[in-house]
């Protein structure tokens, strides 16, 4: 069923190849590939920043069965570590807090700091006696996994093979540099997620492609026509759409949101919508950005959590405006659910070939297929 | 080991159930003292180890007494940055 010979064709040029065969989408054997092949081997999207705004905040996340903790330590820096005690192999935390002081296992009591290091190890030695010999505390700090912040968004290499992040999105970080300046989270009204009943990848391929915007956002057809649209393709890298009639979203009153300083002109009218492999999705306006981050559950079950991001704080806004323009983009998204939950239900027809692209409209989707086949095939050479 | 008083072992039993660390600590202080006074180092250093626990959970300043105190019975290392 999963041959790696079936993956030749999805290595053709966008014209001649076809897409991922159902096996990526219904297979649990492949599935469990991808997980170690494809979202441990590259950097993928785990939380955001903004989930732990403090010092010592701390939150749990289960990354396909990975435990893994988020903590913001005393210097204000992410630190991504395995949730696992080094003793037991106890999760823990299990629900997100606040860290007054040390991580605390609530089985024997190791503790650690929030840098990861091993502070004590109580009666370790025996009762009352808190060191031994053999318990070497600086080889037995938390197991820290490779993370690396972004627009907020926290990214994790569970491998550690992966090249390093500001490598292997050069490209990405040239092309939206004049984004990198400070954002504003707008707050509990900017923060919304969608359950999805399909396999993450084609929420992936949906927001890679423009060609169904005239048929499943048909709103957008009044001032934000197909051809308005042009592809983003970085084979090996990201793929996705622009547009050149971004409208900025306007109050009954006239206001906007205010701009990012020091944007050029490009973005006056431009805004950009990139699927930053593996599962991160993400887009860019002069007045706002957003990401997606798609988490995959299981097989056919992703929940996407949508964080939308500003100039400057909430408190600073147009009164109802952010949630006005939470409201527009969920719509959008919300339209798109049973796109992406129609192309997973058919997937199970045994007859389904992959599916033909469009050379025209079909290419960033094709890129990212292109993608995760040239990482599942890597993968099984590693393994072979 | 002597035993924890019935009292203190109440108000133990209660402070772990409120997840008290500070009340925690400090019970746990006075049980070490107690024990230093009948000169049982061992439970001496059972309590100040429990107490050494809650506090660095807590993230109380005593964390460095109970450090130091511990170290002087040979019992835990230095933790110099919780002093600072």
């Amino acid at each position: 069923m999963n041959a790696p010979a079936g993956l030749k064709t999805v290595l053709k040029d966008v014209a001649k190849a076809k897409g991922l065969p159902n096996a990526h989408y219904i297979d649990p054997a492949v599935f469990e590939e991808e997980r170690h092949h494809v979202l441990y081997a590259n950097w993928a999207g785990i939380g955001f920043g903004k989930d732990i705004p403090e010092i010592g905040d701390a939150k749990p996340v289960d990354f396909l069965g990975m435990p893994l903790l988020l903590v913001r330590d005393e210097d204000g820096a992410i630190n991504v570590y395995q949730n696992t005690c080094r003793h037991r192999g106890m999760i823990l935390v299990e629900e997100p807090q606040k860290i007054r002081g040390a991580i605390r296992c609530p089985y024997h009591s190791w503790c650690y700091t929030l840098k990861g290091a091993l502070r004590t190890t109580p009666h370790v030695g025996g009762p009352g006696t808190n060191i031994h010999d053999d318990i070497k505390r600086d080889e037995l700090g938390l197991l820290r996994v490779r993370a690396h912040v972004w627009q907020d968004v926290v990214f994790v290499n569970i491998d550690g093979q992966a090249a390093p992040f500001e490598e292997a999105n050069a490209g990405l970080l040239e092309r939206w540099k004049e984004f990198e300046k400070p954002t504003f989270h707008g707050g509990a009204a900017a923060s919304f997620k969608l359950d999805v009943k399909t396999n993450w990848k084609l929420a992936v391929e949906n927001y890679c492609e423009s060609y169904h915007l005239p048929w499943v956002h048909p709103g957008l057809n009044s001032y934000s026509r197909l051809e308005d649209h042009y592809h983003i393709e970085e084979r090996g890298f990201y793929s996705g759409q622009g547009t050149l009639v971004y409208r900025q979203l306007t109050s009954e009153g006239g206001a906007v949101f205010p701009d990012f300083e020091g944007l050029s002109d490009k973005w006056d009218t431009g805004a950009e919508y990139i699927s930053v492999y593996p599962n991160v999705l993400m887009g860019v306006h002069r007045d706002h950005t957003y990401a997606i981050i798609l988490e995959p559950v299981a097989l056919a079950e992703t929940v996407e959590h949508i964080e939308i991001y500003y100039a400057e704080p909430p408190e600073h806004l147009p009164d109802g405006l952010v949630e006005a323009n939470s409201k527009q983009w969920k719509e959008v998204f919300v339209e798109d659910v049973f796109v992406v939950e129609g192309m997973q239900k058919g997937r199970q027809g045994i007859l389904f070939d992959g599916g033909k692209f469009s050379p025209a409209m079909d290419g960033p989707t094709h890129n990212f297929h292109h993608w995760v086949a040239t990482n599942i095939e890597a993968g099984r050479a590693k393994s072979a | 080991m002597v035993d924890v008083r019935s009292d203190l072992d109440a108000a133990l039993l209660a402070a772990h159930a409120k997840g008290d660390g500070f009340e925690l600590s400090r019970l746990y202080a006075d049980a070490a003292d107690q024990a230093e006074r009948d000169q049982d180092t061992d439970a001496v250093c059972f309590f100040l180890t429990q107490a050494y626990v809650s506090a660095l959970e807590t993230g109380l300043p005593s964390a460095s007494v109970l450090n130091q105190r511990l170290v002087q019975y040979g019992r835990e290392v230095v933790q110099a940055d919780l002093m600072s």
